[in-house]
């Protein structure tokens, strides 16, 4: 009798849970197909997708998504990597400066890089390549909580002593272990971080609208404070485009999950 | 000069000695056993020989070659680890072949030295499975291909079996004997388990405190013990306090009961003296011409093919160890009990 109640409660919550996340985004994907007076329609989804600016400040945010997280992983993995060899008495340091961008808030953070860095000699602000560099410091900087963790969980769940002395004793230089042994086995805990690395870049809003590049954060603010159905159709394509990349991380990674709880 | 040549090693973390002095001549071909008890120095001298630690002072040289500051790498050692260390993204054939593709060798080269280590180790038909579709023992000799697939100069072993059930730990010790027995390679074996060492090595290294107590081979290490932490480390040992009686005839007393030992006792002279020996050298009953003793029985415990019982012999508690016949008498707590013991048996420490 009593696992019965505690069944029922457990499936209340479940169901509550479920109401609370999938009414909203019900709410909003009916709102909307409604652009068109008395018909369902994607009209609002094809205005976005055929409006020129969308697709400039998407290709823009998607390219600095990319080039944040190959840079990130660049400089996280051998960071982490060599921390959990060789210094892991640094790893409490290590660990508050990784949520250092949660702390200080984006605002003053922006307003830091373009008062340290557009002035001469280095004048980051002053051409549209040179912003673009600092802006992927930035962005690197703001995801930098979610690659560090992602990759610290990964390099928590194999055995990295063991499994670098063995490949050094193979032969192995610190470039075929890092590359043939180490980020193999790390693969769902680095696409994991690239994911949440890439949505940070496509969504943000304070560098992008400060530093004045074409980014797709200040388009959707300037979007939404003009039109009314295009915004809800942009939050329905965000939110599927979450789930593609989700799928991804699950194709990518399927068969190698047993082979990574092995690794200690 | 022997093959393997470890000179005057001492190694040391934070100001506090791991290795002391550590001195070792091993020829090729030759299987040494680092034993000892934990935290005695027996990794650390491993991981200086396969290039992991550097020692603070000394030299390692193998083939005549100085590798004291070769990095791991460069120095062409098969190394064994006590968790497999498998890389788990690769098949067997991946990681018994990764050390070949590193060194570029070609891949038909790599494809026949991978059949040849899967058959070395009777494991041809799991070329394709991941390390972790295969049990601990499997894992375990697919370690030890790959260290082999690279043809190394020494191979290291570093507590390969300690992961592994009693069962499986006897017969893969077997194996890895027989593979370096055919191969013919230096073998240095790291272990605290005394039988594992005693039953595959030419020569054991027995270690306490960063410091070699004894090298010699098994039969030597047991049965001629040179120092007390030997003779009591590997194997049981009894220790009794005795009063000499005379120096020159090697006679001294336990209590009130004289015992006769075959060691001159010249040099121990005005030393705190204890008489050695073995429980398995101890017989139940009376013997003519060999030491007898008396005693009460304290503890009788049954170990499958051995009955333990315990003494009190003179205020002191001894040891004997009795093979488990099914015509063994086995004495009862309270009982007397003589025993009795060649003089040959037993040593002064």
């Amino acid at each position: 009798m009593k696992t019965k109640n505690h069944n029922f409660w457990a499936l209340f919550w479940a169901v509550l849970g479920m109401l609370y996340f999938f009414v909203p985004l019900y709410g909003t994907f009916d709102f909307s197909l409604r652009m068109q007076k008395g018909v369902l329609s994607f009209l609002a989804y094809k205005a976005v997708l055929s409006d020129p600016l969308f697709l400039a400040s998407f290709r823009y945010s998607a390219t600095m998504g990319v080039i944040t997280v190959v840079v990130s992983v660049l400089i996280f993995l051998p960071t982490v990597y060599w921390m959990y060899l060789r210094l892991p008495q640094a790893r409490p340091v290590v660990e508050i400066i990784s949520i250092l961008p949660f702390i200080v808030p984006a605002i003053v953070y922006v307003f830091g890089l373009i008062r340290t860095f557009g002035h001469p000699p280095l004048d980051l602000t002053m051409t549209p390549l040179k912003t673009d560099i600092l802006i992927t410091v930035g962005y690197i900087i703001l995801s930098m909580p979610y690659m560090y963790r992602a990759i610290d969980v990964g390099m928590r769940s194999i055995d990295v002593r063991n499994l670098t002395e063995a490949a050094q004793s193979l032969g192995s230089n610190w470039f075929q272990i890092l590359f043939n042994v180490i980020l193999p086995n790390m693969r769902i805990a680095v696409l994991s971080g690239a994911l949440i690395c890439f949505a940070t870049v496509i969504g943000e809003l304070v560098l992008g609208e400060f530093l004045v590049r074409p980014a797709l954060g200040p388009y959707m603010v300037d979007v939404g404070r003009d039109q009314a159905y295009q915004p809800a159709a942009m939050a329905i394509m965000a939110w599927g485009l979450t789930w593609v990349c989700l799928a991804l991380i699950q194709i990518f990674g399927r068969g190698n999950t047993s082979q990574q709880l092995t690794g200690r | 000069m022997a093959y393997l040549e470890l000179s005057h090693i001492n190694k040391e973390f934070a100001k506090a000695a791991a290795v002391n002095d550590f001195n070792l001549s091993a020829e090729q071909g030759e299987f040494v056993s680092f034993l000892g008890p934990s935290g005695c120095g027996k990794t650390t001298t491993l991981r200086m020989i396969a290039g992991f630690e550097l020692p603070t002072s000394g030299k390692i040289q193998i083939d005549g070659k100085d590798l004291t500051f070769v990095p791991p790498n460069k120095r062409n050692v098969g190394m064994v680890f006590q968790s497999y260390a498998l890389f788990p993204n690769m098949t067997v054939a991946g990681n018994i072949a990764y050390g070949l593709k590193v060194s570029g060798k070609p891949s038909a080269e790599i494809k026949q030295r991978v059949d040849e280590m899967l058959s070395l180790i009777h494991m041809d038909g799991f070329s394709g499975r991941y390390p972790s579709q295969i049990s601990g023992g499997q894992q375990q000799r697919v370690a030890l291909a790959r260290a082999l697939a690279i043809r190394p100069r020494v191979l290291l072993l570093d507590e390969p079996l300690s992961a592994l059930d009693a069962k499986i730990r006897v017969e893969l010790r077997q194996e890895i004997r027989r593979i370096q027995q055919q191969l013919g390679i230096t073998t240095i074996y790291v272990t605290h388990d005394q039988e594992e060492a005693l039953s595959i090595s030419d020569r054991i290294v027995v270690m306490s405190e960063g410091r070699v107590e004894q090298i010699g081979s098994s039969s030597e290490i047991y049965n001629f013990p040179k120092t007390e932490f030997v003779a009591n480390f590997v194997g049981q040992l009894n220790l009794l306090p005795v009063d000499v009686v005379n120096l020159t005839e090697g006679l001294v007393r336990v209590g009130g009961q004289m015992v006769r030992t075959s060691q001159s006792l010249d040099h121990m002279n005005g030393h705190a003296i204890r008489l050695a020996v073995r429980p398995e050298e101890l017989n139940p009953g009376h013997r003519e011409g060999e030491n007898n003793l008396l005693g009460r029985v304290s503890t009788v415990t049954y170990l499958g093919p051995v009955v333990r019982v315990r003494l009190e012999v003179e205020d002191r508690l001894l040891t004997i160890d009795m093979f488990n016949e099914r015509r063994l008498h086995v004495p009862m707590v309270g009982d007397s009990f003589e025993f009795s013991f060649h003089p040959d048996a037993c040593w002064l420490l």
